[in-house]
């Protein structure tokens, strides 16, 4: 280890939002639950509609991902492209319990997070032994190889997938909520993502998240000063698979149906492109990421429809603006510099 | 018979393979680098060759060597203005690994956005036919005219290229900068020249490998996903960093690929080759035919 490497105090890395950004986001935040409380509770009351309230679960369900994304990313500091994996491994899990077994969603939920995150366990393996760059590559083929496992079976459904979902009932059923039906899944949505986030903040303030903190600077130190490397690794990996199984199983029943294309390598490259332009390590800043990535391409999508283009080129601007993030904001492009000194 | 005419059949698409996992390994060894990009770069080869045998009624030959240049080129452009700043600041390789994640996601979309996404034919290069390579008791073996050629183009540009690596002094360079690229700072040699002469040639071979594969499958921007990755898979069996390895991987990927599609089922004919990346680097990560290299930490 190098003299320069030792800090007088261990600190999470925690770059803050931007000033700019924070209140504004905040104040997006509280703006959107007042509208959607009255939409919810106070009958006849339509005041966003159906589209604006899909995004809106898009981007809770992506903000979950890409937060626990960050357990890998952000808090042991090793780089994964296959998140899209336990986000499908969740997804298939609960569709099958709920589709074969004919359980509830509530049952199916949990079960989703707990076979998600043996899969998280599973793919932690690896990373004990390959790093860096090899395990970016290790990641990406195993959610390859799980979707083509997904298009093969017939239990999954082959290339079609599984329709007819059963959705999620509070006595109710959940899309009979509220005016459009989405209300439910959003809460449920925003529920999960509290509690992620929580726990997440909760975690990089704990003696595990200096351990996490610990094996991103120096591993070979780390295990000096008497921590498990091995377990400290799997554990982010099995965390972080657990949220995005379950975050799986919830877009799966919103939807009412999972296809093998939620395994596909484009989505984990956009849930680390999130945390990337996010700024790795930072919760708000996963958030805004994942929002950012949600709501612009479909800004995009609308402009082409109101101008009546013939293409839609967000997809190679996608691909740009990796480039230019990790080129000038390496950071992340949503917030300002690390507050670590 | 059968099985032997089944990994017949594969090692024409091997050689295809081993073309891309040279270029890949090569990059590795050099620049330490897993271009992502290569991928894109075959399937930038496998357009221009297109459009010189189709717009420009190009003989297949002149066709060929314009996909492989313009393979070369684009590899070169690619390093210069995408990974070349990056290298310069002393970026951490995983960050330039997601910039080419991002140049790989803007090339593919920006050639779909301008050629348009459906698949195009290249016209018929030569004339097709079963060549018969042996025959005893009423069996026999055969391969189809254009698999042959493209076995013999491909065995070709191998020795040319061994020749080149071992023989002359800038492969012989590019081997001491696979080493230890800050001892041949030292030692002179221009590291950057170096470096776009292993883009080059890496881009060569991904873009003649693309002309190659036109002529037996239709092309599409997206093509360089798949086959990209299996190149690597196969620079990673045969062990990153080693030539031959990675030559006689390809090979091999391409004839476990074959007999899984006519033994076990079509379908998991993709997933191969993910599968034996995986558990090479898992189980025994310098490969085949690696040098065990300690990863200092």
């Amino acid at each position: 280890m190098r003299l320069t490497t030792l800090k007088p105090r261990m600190r999470p890395d925690r770059p803050a939002l931007n000033r700019a950004l924070r209140p504004l986001g905040w104040g997006a935040a509280g703006v959107v639950m007042l509208l959607l409380l009255l939409d919810t509770f106070v009958p006849g009351m339509a005041l966003i509609n159906s589209y604006l309230k899909h995004l809106l679960f898009i981007g809770l369900i992506y903000s979950t991902l890409a937060v626990s994304l960050n357990f890998v990313v952000g808090y042991i500091g090793q780089t994964s492209l296959g998140h899209a994996a336990f986000y499908g491994v969740g997804a298939y899990t609960s569709a099958m319990l709920t589709l074969y077994a004919k359980v509830s969603f509530w049952v199916a939920l949990p079960a989703a997070a707990l076979i998600a995150g043996l899969a998280g366990a599973i793919l932690g393996l690896p990373s004990l032994r390959v790093k860096g760059p090899f395990l970016v590559i290790v990641t990406y083929g195993f959610g390859e190889m799980l979707r083509f496992v997904a298009i093969n079976l017939n239990a999954t459904g082959g290339p079609a997938g599984l329709p007819g979902l059963p959705a999620p009932s509070v006595g109710v059923p959940l899309d009979q909520i509220g005016a459009t039906g989405k209300e439910g899944y959003i809460f449920l949505a925003l529920g999960l993502l509290g509690l992620l986030c929580f726990l997440a903040g909760r975690l990089g303030r704990s003696p595990i998240g200096r351990a996490f903190e610990a094996t991103k600077a120096d591993e070979v130190a780390a295990s000096a000063m008497g921590i498990n490397t091995s377990a400290t690794k799997l554990l982010a990996f099995t965390v972080g698979a657990v949220f995005a199984g379950m975050a799986g199983s919830l877009y799966a029943h919103y939807l009412s149906y999972v296809s093998p294309e939620i395994f596909s390598s484009g989505e984990s490259i956009l849930i680390l492109a999130m945390v990337i332009i996010g700024g790795a390590g930072s919760i708000p800043g996963a958030i805004a990421g994942a929002f950012c990535l949600t709501l612009v391409p479909e800004l995009f999508k609308t402009a082409r429809d109101v101008l009546h283009l013939q293409v839609d080129p967000w997809t190679t601007l996608f691909g740009l603006l990796l480039i230019l993030v990790i080129r000038f904001w390496p950071k992340g492009l949503l917030t300002a510099k690390s507050s670590t000194r | 018979m059968i099985l032997l005419q089944q990994i017949l059949n594969g090692i024409a698409v091997g050689g295809v393979y081993s073309l891309l996992a040279v270029g890949w390994t090569t990059v590795w060894g050099i620049v330490g680098m897993i271009n992502w990009t290569h991928g894109e770069v075959f399937m930038t080869g496998a357009f221009v060759g297109y459009f010189f045998a189709t717009s420009l009624h190009a003989p297949f030959w002149v066709a060929a060597a314009a996909g492989a240049i313009a393979g070369g080129l684009m590899a070169v452009v690619v390093d210069k203005l995408v990974y070349k700043p990056l290298r310069v600041q002393g970026a951490p390789k995983v960050a330039i690994l997601i910039t080419a994640l991002g140049a790989s996601t803007l090339l593919k979309n920006g050639f779909s956005l301008t050629f348009g996404p459906d698949p195009k034919g290249y016209p018929p290069v030569m004339p097709q036919r079963l060549v018969t390579l042996f025959s005893a008791g009423g069996s026999t073996l055969t391969m189809n005219s254009l698999q042959l050629f493209i076995l013999v183009t491909t065995v070709a540009v191998m020795l040319a290229l061994q020749y080149t690596i071992s023989r002359t002094l800038t492969g012989r360079a590019m081997l001491a900068a696979a080493q230890d690229r800050e001892a041949v700072t030292l030692m002179g040699a221009p590291v950057e020249r170096l470096i776009s002469l292993t883009f080059l040639l890496s881009g060569l071979l991904g873009g003649l490998a693309g002309v190659l594969v036109g002529t037996l499958y239709a092309i599409d921007p997206y093509m360089g996903s798949m086959a990209g990755i299996k190149g690597w898979a196969a620079a990673v069996l045969g062990g990153v960093g080693s030539i031959s390895g990675a030559m006689v991987a390809g090979v091999l990927l391409g004839v476990v690929e074959n007999l899984t599609s006519a033994y076990i089922s079509a379908g998991w004919r993709d997933a191969i080759a993910f599968g034996i990346m995986i558990l090479t680097l898992v189980i025994h990560p310098s490969g085949l035919l690696g040098l065990k290299a300690e990863d200092k930490v």
